[in-house]
C-alpha cells in the first residue's frame, strides 16, 4: 500500500493555514485515499489499479490546495484585511484630521490663502500638507507590518483623502444638478482648483511618505508579522 | 401560478452540495470518506463528490460553524475526522431545503421537470 500521507503531503504543502493544521489536513486527506484505495481493492481492483484510480481522484494539485486555503483562510482574510487596509486607514485618518484641526485653531498662525473669483476661495494648510508626508509613512508602514500587499499599503496611507476627493467630486455633481446660477466654467475651474490643492497635491505627499514602505515583500512583512 | 416571489440563491451549484452535505450529517457524525459514499449511495451515484469536491467544502462549512470536525479513534479503527451538524448548520439546512424545493417547483413549471 503507497504511503498516502507522504504522497499528499508532497503535492499539497506547503498550505497557508499554520502547521497544526497543515498536519490535520495530510492526514484527513491521506485517509480518505487509504479508505478509497481499500474498498477498490475490496471490490476486486488490482493494488496498481486502485493507486491509479484513487490518485486520480485530485486532477490538479495546485487547484485544491489553492480551494482550501480560501476555504481555511475564509475568516482570516477579512480580518487580514481589517488589520492591513482598514486599521492602519483609520488610524492615519484620525491623525491627519487631528491635525488639520489644530492648524486650524485661531492662535496658530494663518494659513495660506488663495482667493478665487466669486467669493470662492482656496485654503491651503501648509503646515498640514508638510505633515502628511509623515502621516502617510505610517499608515504604509503599518500596513506592511500586518502583511498588507502593495495596494493596501498606497490605500492605508491616503484612505481618508481619497474619501475626501469621492465627497469632492460628488458635492460638485449634486451641484450641478440643483444650482443652476453659477455658470459651469466657474464651477469647473472650482472644481479643478480643489481636487488639485485638497485631493492630489495632499495625495502624492502622503505617498512620497509612503514610499520607503512600498516596496518589500507582502509575504514577508506578513511572516515577520507572525513572529511577533 | 403563486404570487410569491422565489429566490433563488446566487451561487445554486455549491448550495446543492451544501444541502446535500448537511442532508447526510443531519442523520448522524461521518468522516469524509462515509460523508461521500452515504451522499453517492442516497442519490443512487447521481451526485458523486471526490477528495478535491468535498474537503475544500467541508472546511468552508466548518469556518461557517455549520459543521464540526472532531478527530476521534474508534477502538480497532483508524483515527478519523469526523464531522457533526452544528447548530447554525441545523439552522441552515432548513431555508435551504425550502429553497431547493421553490427552484425545484420552478423548474416544473418552466419546463415541466420534476425531481424524485
Amino acid at each position: 500500500m503507497p504511503d498516502w500521507r507522504e504522497i499528499v503531503r508532497d503535492r499539497l504543502t506547503p498550505l497557508r493555514v499554520g502547521e497544526k493544521r497543515q498536519e490535520d489536513i495530510v492526514a484527513e486527506l491521506a485517509g480518505h485515499l487509504d479508505e478509497l484505495y481499500e474498498d477498490l481493492v475490496r471490490q476486486g481492483r488490482s493494488e496498481v489499479e486502485a493507486v491509479r484510480f484513487a490518485s486520480s481522484s485530485v486532477a490538479d494539485w495546485a487547484e485544491l490546495r489553492r480551494e482550501i486555503q480560501l476555504a481555511a483562510n475564509e475568516g482570516v482574510i477579512m480580518n487580514h484585511r481589517v488589520k492591513a487596509l482598514w486599521l492602519p486607514g483609520v488610524w492615519t485618518s484620525a491623525l491627519s484630521m487631528l491635525l488639520l484641526r489644530l492648524f486650524q485653531i485661531p492662535w496658530v498662525p494663518a494659513p495660506y490663502v488663495f482667493w478665487l473669483r466669486n467669493g470662492m476661495a482656496l485654503v491651503i494648510y501648509w503646515r498640514w500638507l508638510l505633515c502628511l508626508p509623515l502621516i502617510g509613512a505610517l499608515g504604509a508602514y503599518l500596513s506592511r507590518r500586518a502583511g498588507g500587499k502593495l495596494l493596501d499599503r498606497v490605500l492605508a496611507a491616503s484612505l481618508h483623502i481619497l474619501g475626501l476627493t469621492c465627497v469632492l467630486v460628488l458635492g460638485f455633481c449634486i451641484g450641478l444638478v440643483l444650482d443652476f446660477r453659477v455658470p459651469l466654467s466657474l464651477r469647473l475651474v472650482g472644481i479643478a482648483v480643489y481636487l488639485l490643492g485638497w485631493g492630489i497635491t495632499p495625495c502624492f505627499l502622503l505617498l512620497l511618505g509612503a514610499l520607503q514602505f512600498l516596496r518589500g515583500d507582502a509575504a514577508e512583512s506578513r511572516r515577520a508579522a507572525a513572529s511577533q | 401560478m403563486r404570487d410569491t416571489v422565489i429566490r433563488i440563491g446566487p451561487q445554486i451549484k455549491r448550495g446543492s452540495a451544501e444541502l446535500a452535505i448537511l442532508s447526510v450529517l443531519a442523520e448522524g457524525p461521518l468522516h469524509g470518506y462515509q460523508i461521500a459514499k452515504s451522499i453517492e449511495r442516497q442519490t443512487r451515484g447521481l451526485l458523486r463528490f471526490n477528495l478535491a469536491s468535498l474537503y475544500p467544502l467541508l472546511y468552508r462549512m466548518e469556518k461557517r460553524g455549520w459543521v464540526k470536525g472532531t478527530w476521534e479513534d474508534p477502538p480497532g479503527g483508524r483515527r478519523r475526522r469526523y464531522y457533526r451538524l452544528a447548530p447554525a448548520g441545523k439552522r441552515r439546512l432548513v431555508p435551504l431545503r425550502e429553497e431547493w424545493a421553490q427552484f425545484f417547483q420552478a423548474l416544473n413549471r418552466l419546463a415541466g421537470v420534476t425531481h424524485a
